[in-house]
């Protein structure tokens, strides 16, 4: 009688025991891929957001309505609602630059009285827990906001500085 | 089961399996590694406030040329001199950039270097050059500019 086929059948044994744990091992350290994945989609987002901020002020005159210092510098001063945004050249521009991307903004800034105040302009709903932020400065003087039709209040030796925040998300 | 016992031609097997065991063992460890890599190094990304720097800077030169500007234009008007002017309204603009940071945790300083190099208060043609210390901070990263050189064309 030929035996040496059982040894063989142990031998296919242990190897596929070893294949499996390997296997295993790898799935689990596949796990990790997944908040890697969340952290790398937020550095995208964030990096989209701050670009769309960026061209919006510094694109040339000829390839843009209004930068971001005219849009800001048109605000009338009302809080915006979900249901009317006050800056709406701004809405229409960004909207353009983030397309799948749900956003809303806010202005920051200190007033005479040096209190800081902090209004919405644009609101598109509630910013997911994974929404990122980015940030614009812009600097408003009286013939910038006269030339916009604005309604800010800013001195002729005075140069206001307003910090544009952007909270963009997918969804 | 003698006979099994003196068979020893099953050995090359049993190695060669537990070689491309082994061999599997290490890419799942180097593909774990470099997994652990890439939330590290998106981590960094995120944390690094290079956008916040830059912008900072940009945003300095920005409000030195417009109030240098300003500063030529209401010096036609008041019998301040053009460096007086330009130094209240920097000043009155950092005291603005430094709360708008502050709320983020992020202190930041921006200030003229002594003296003012105005090249000519009545000629508007040229180029004047403006010294200014950048400084910032925010517990994990600092970021100092000493001094950021800024032209500005008349």
């Amino acid at each position: 009688m030929n035996d040496k086929a059982q040894l063989h059948t142990l031998e296919g044994l242990a190897a596929a025991l070893l294949m499996t744990l390997t296997i295993l091992t790898i799935t689990q350290s596949a796990m990790i891929i997944t908040p890697q994945n969340e952290l790398v989609m937020d550095v995208q987002l964030k990096q989209i957001a701050s670009d769309a901020l960026t061209v919006l002020d510094s694109a040339p005159e000829a390839t843009i309505r209004n930068d971001l210092t005219e849009c800001i510098a048109s605000w009338d001063e009302n809080e915006a609602s979900l249901d009317s945004n006050n800056l709406e050249m701004l809405d229409y521009e960004l909207s353009y630059l983030l397309p799948d991307i749900l956003y809303n903004v806010n202005i920051a800034y200190v007033n005479a009285t040096t209190q800081l105040t902090d209004k919405k302009v644009i609101v598109n709903g509630a910013p997911t827990e994974n929404a990122v932020v980015a940030r614009r400065l812009v600097s408003l003087s009286n013939s910038t906001v006269s030339s916009s039709g604005g309604e800010w209040n800013i001195a002729d030796d005075e140069l206001l500085i307003v910090e544009v925040r952007l909270t963009a998300w997918r969804v | 089961m003698e006979s099994l016992r003196k068979d020893n031609k099953g050995q090359w097997i049993v190695l060669s399996g537990l070689v491309i065991s082994l061999i599997l063992v290490a890419i799942a460890v180097l593909a774990n590694q470099a997994v652990i890599n890439g939330y590290y190094s998106s981590n960094a990304v995120l944390e690094l406030p290079k956008e916040d720097i830059r912008e900072l800077t940009l945003q300095t030169r920005e409000n030195t040329r417009m109030i240098l500007d300003m500063s030529y234009e209401l010096n036609q008007t008041n019998n301040k001199t053009v460096p007086v002017i330009f130094e209240d309204i920097f000043i009155n603009c950092n005291d603005q950039m430094k709360a708008l940071y502050a709320i983020r945790g992020q202190a930041i300083d921006t200030r003229i270097m002594m003296p003012m190099q105005i090249a000519n208060e009545t000629n508007m043609s040229g180029k004047d050059i403006i010294w200014v210390n950048i400084e910032y901070n925010d517990g994990r990263t600092r970021y100092v500019s000493s001094p950021e050189v800024i032209e500005v064309e008349k």
